[in-house]
């Protein structure tokens, strides 16, 4: 068939066509510039949260940061980085194992309910059960009870509670551990701990998606609708009128604003299209310095690099001799200025800066010396080659490479560098005992406590269930823990985790490399940006400029 | 025609089906454990791993994945969901949006620019706005978009707004409407302008020496009837040709532009869900940019009756 003059019109303007309607849809609300009024939203940058806004199911930054404004945890961290008392009224033991959680009064949920202590027992039960397949589940694991709810792969558990668990009235929790720990009411500020209100779960007794969009927190804000993920590019909240504590001064409104790129974002924090950045990108951070001036701001962050030996299961890195060699071998300052832009710091500890209980300097075999390392290695007889592994998709190949050069120059030794797709990969081989050199890790931290530099790293239970891919394990250690978790108060505690981390860094299973430090820049319309222990913005200080 | 426009769709849905099964299997074939990825650098519990594993049937073999998921398409219209329980459809449904003005956008600046710049390019051929229109494409083709679209975000987003006090071109985000898309549809088309420069300009020289091309000079018509309509319109079937495949390369090439600009596509999402091996989201996607290469050629073996009534469909 010929084709008509009427198709070839329409054919020919069809693109066109096709391209006007097109960019007519996809309209939408675009916050003003002008003006510093209490209805223009305060802005800050964000990440996708990876998940639906459940605090249970939170154990990202991004999502944690867009909660902490809708709760109100039982703790906060002030500046000497202790847990004082927020939502709670007191917390108190007298054996560090039954724990008594007073609840402030007159705090209420974001649709009016009152909040009670039930509400916790039941966030608590339910992010606890595994089957409810809750990703911050194994924070409870110290609650007696916890057992119950989690019988292992397979199998169901035979309740839905766990016994060391009590609402005793509407304002009092009790919670029985299995063992004493002094660093309980530390944890209790962490996401996970959040309570949820009786419209979080629906009939089936699980938390809705519906709630998982548009969380009802009993915090300083509250979601103005409901977050569609993958869809929605803000998170829109307003103050929330009832809240008990203090609020923000002069202004009212909220807004995160979604990021793929964190240097886009901080391209508009240039152009005060956004108003705080708490994560600049390394590439960054020498223009922002000059471009932000007192606006930026640098700070510890509680995170640590190492580079790990698969202890367990490779007997060449079984001599401490030579694992000091390799850690006096590395010349972290250089990295962490040069390779990392000053976005890290040295390490010279196993506990960060950002927590208490560091001590500056307490790494002796962290700090560099070329020719003690030279000496110390061919006395322990290293093997000549090394290996170093990686994952290619977080930014760690140019502190590897340069760790291996150092190695190389230092040691006098072959290095081979070998790239990882992704972090899962390394962890499989490490898990089937196929990877046999030195591997890159990372930890960030759950609560800021000095035990969580400790245990869950290297203790010997760790192995299994936690992160001790190293494999490491020693009894002392153990003990030393042990008795932190057992000792009166949380003070006394520290020093016995000093001593487990001195016994660490007698034995390093790890070598720690950098401590991660927060980056972050605000606009000229707000001031007085503080970010607090947790890596998220006290709101409450914050001020429009 | 309508017979012949049956037929090829009829012809894709083995095209479809090869390819999302295709994409199926290399998804599956990615190292790691997905569930794993999840937790970042910590382990994930292993019985909650177990558990995401059965509610997503990750513990089956490839085929059976494959067919639980032609199943739910098929039976129930569901796309599957992504690890955080958002269904697939609704990822889709925004982006898909974004992305595919983004892609206009840079297509209708391809076209007017490149055959522009292409027509000047060939009606002054071998002399200095010739040659120094070649060099600026070969410019245009080694600049990577990511390096073209950091710098023009930071000259014409950041610098120009604090120079003029306006914002001109937004630095991101696909809020303002068509002035969101104009930036980041220039830097994704960037690439593309240089080809079809360069393709109009050779497309139109060859024409411009044929024979009814010297027999409508000789007959007296206007140099501007000459090359628009004998000259331009004959050329114009190798560049439809390009055009048409590239609107597919564009949405599919759309993952760094939007991720410089913010823009919330489905480039992005495509990125992400390769990078977690949520084999939903990448399959999903695959099937929407395979559609749109069909209809694309589609259209372009369409256009050819337009440019050329000699052609027929049978």
């Amino acid at each position: 068939m010929r084709v008509t003059k009427g198709a070839q019109i329409v054919a020919s303007t069809a693109l066109l066509a096709v391209a006007v309607a097109a960019c007519g849809g996809g309209s939408g609300t675009e916050t003003g510039n002008s003006g510093t009024s209490a209805d223009t939203p305060v802005r800050m940058e964000l990440g996708e949260p990876q998940n639906l806004l459940v605090p249970s199911n939170t154990t990202e930054s991004e999502g944690a940061e867009a909660l902490a404004a809708v709760f109100e945890p039982l703790v906060n961290y002030n500046e000497n980085k202790e847990a004082v008392e927020a939502a709670a009224e007191s917390i108190t033991s007298d054996d560090n194992k039954v724990w008594t959680i007073k609840l402030k009064s007159g705090y209420t949920w974001h649709n009016g309910e009152p909040m009670i202590a039930q509400n916790y027992v039941d966030a608590w039960n339910f992010a606890a059960n595994q089957e409810n397949a809750q990703g911050a589940g194994y924070f409870f694991g110290r609650i007696d009870g916890y057992a119950d709810l989690n019988p292992g792969e397979g199998k169901t558990p035979s309740t839905k509670e766990m016994k060391g668990l009590k609402a005793v009235d509407d304002t009092t929790l009790q919670v029985t551990l299995t063992a004493p720990f002094s660093q309980f009411k530390t944890m209790l500020g962490y996401t996970a701990f959040y309570p949820l209100p009786k419209a979080a779960f629906g009939a089936d007794g699980k938390v809705t998606d519906a709630y998982g969009e548009q969380p009802i927190g009993q915090g300083m804000f509250k979601l103005d609708k409901p977050y569609k993920k993958g869809t929605d590019q803000s998170i829109d909240l307003t103050v929330y009128d009832k809240y008990p504590g203090k609020k923000p001064n002069g202004w009212t409104k909220l807004q995160f604003k979604l990021y793929n790129s964190s240097e886009t974002a901080y391209n508009d924090l240039q152009g005060d299209n956004i108003d705080i950045h708490d994560s600049l990108p390394a590439s960054a951070i020498a223009s922002a310095k000059t471009a932000l001036g007192e606006r930026y701001q640098d700070q510890p962050d509680a995170g640590i690099g190492y580079i790990g030996f698969p202890l367990q299961y490779n007997d060449e890195y079984k001599d401490i001799k030579m694992r000091e060699a390799i850690s006096m071998a590395i010349d972290r300052k250089t990295i962490a200025e040069t390779v990392f832009s000053g976005t890290r710091a040295p390490a010279d500890d196993f506990i960060n800066p950002a927590i208490a209980g560091y001590r500056q300097g307490a790494c002796a075999a962290c700090s560099y010396n070329p020719g003690k390392a030279k000496e110390q290695y061919a006395a322990a007889n290293g093997p000549k080659m090394l290996e170093l592994g990686y994952n290619a998709d977080g930014g760690h190949k140019e502190w590897i490479e340069a760790v291996a050069n150092n190695l190389r120059a230092n040691l006098g030794v072959e290095v081979t560098v070998k790239p990882f797709e992704k972090f899962a990969s390394i962890l499989d081989d490490l898990d089937a005992k196929k990877y046999k050199g030195m591997f890159r890790m990372g930890w960030a931290i759950d609560y800021p406590s000095a035990e969580n530099y400790l245990t869950p790293i290297f203790s010997t239970g760790a192995i299994k269930t936690g992160s001790n891919y190293a494999g490491y394990t020693n009894p002392e250690f153990d003990k030393t823990v042990a008795k932190g978790d057992q000792a009166p108060t949380a003070e006394e505690g520290l020093k016995f985790y000093q001593q487990a981390d001195d016994i660490l860094i007698k034995d390093l299973p790890y070598i720690p490399v950098y401590f991660y430090r927060n980056n972050s820049g605000y606009s000229t319309k707000v001031k007085n940006v503080k970010i607090n222990l947790l890596n998220q913005v006290e709101w409450v200080d914050v001020e429009k400029a | 025609m309508g017979r012949y426009i049956l037929r090829r769709l009829i012809q894709a849905l083995p095209v479809l089906l090869g390819a999302t099964f295709f994409i199926f299997a290399i998804v599956f074939a990615l190292p790691g454990d997905p569930v794993a990825a999840l937790a970042g650098d910590k382990r994930q519990d292993p019985n909650i791993v177990a558990i995401i594993r059965e509610q997503y049937h990750l513990n089956d073999p490839l085929l059976v994945q494959y067919w639980h998921y032609i199943k739910g398409i098929v039976l129930e219209g569901d796309f599957g969901q992504t690890f955080a329980g958002v269904p697939v459809t609704q990822l889709l449904a925004g982006k898909l949006q974004v992305t595919l003005n983004l892609a206009l956008v840079a297509l209708t600046l391809e076209a007017i620019i490149g055959v522009l710049l292409g027509l000047w390019a060939a009606l002054r051929r071998g002399r200095a706005t010739d040659t120094a229109i070649l060099a600026s494409t070969l410019l245009l083709i080694s600049i990577p978009t990511l390096v073209s679209g950091f710098v023009l975000q930071l000259w014409l987003g950041v610098w120009l707004k604090h120079v003029t006090g306006t914002e001109f071109f937004p630095i991101s985000g696909a809020t303002q409407g068509l002035k969101s898309y104009l930036l980041p549809g220039f830097v994704l088309a960037g690439v593309s302008i240089a080809y079809l420069t360069r393709l109009t300009r050779t497309s139109l020289v060859e024409t411009l020496r044929s024979d009814y091309i010297r027999t409508a000079t000789a007959k007296g018509l206007s140099r501007r009837r000459v090359i628009g309509r004998h000259g331009l319109r004959n050329a114009l079937i190798p560049m439809v040709t390009y055009l048409g495949a590239d609107l597919g390369n564009l949405m599919g090439g759309a993952v760094i532009t939007e991720t410089i600009f913010n823009l919330p596509g489905i480039g992005l999402q495509l990125y992400n869900g390769v990078y977690l091996r949520e084999q939903p989201i990448v399959v999903g996607i695959v099937t929407v940019l395979v559609l749109v290469y069909i209809l694309a050629n589609l259209v372009v073996d369409l256009m050819y009756a337009v440019l050329d009534p000699r052609i027929r469909y049978e």
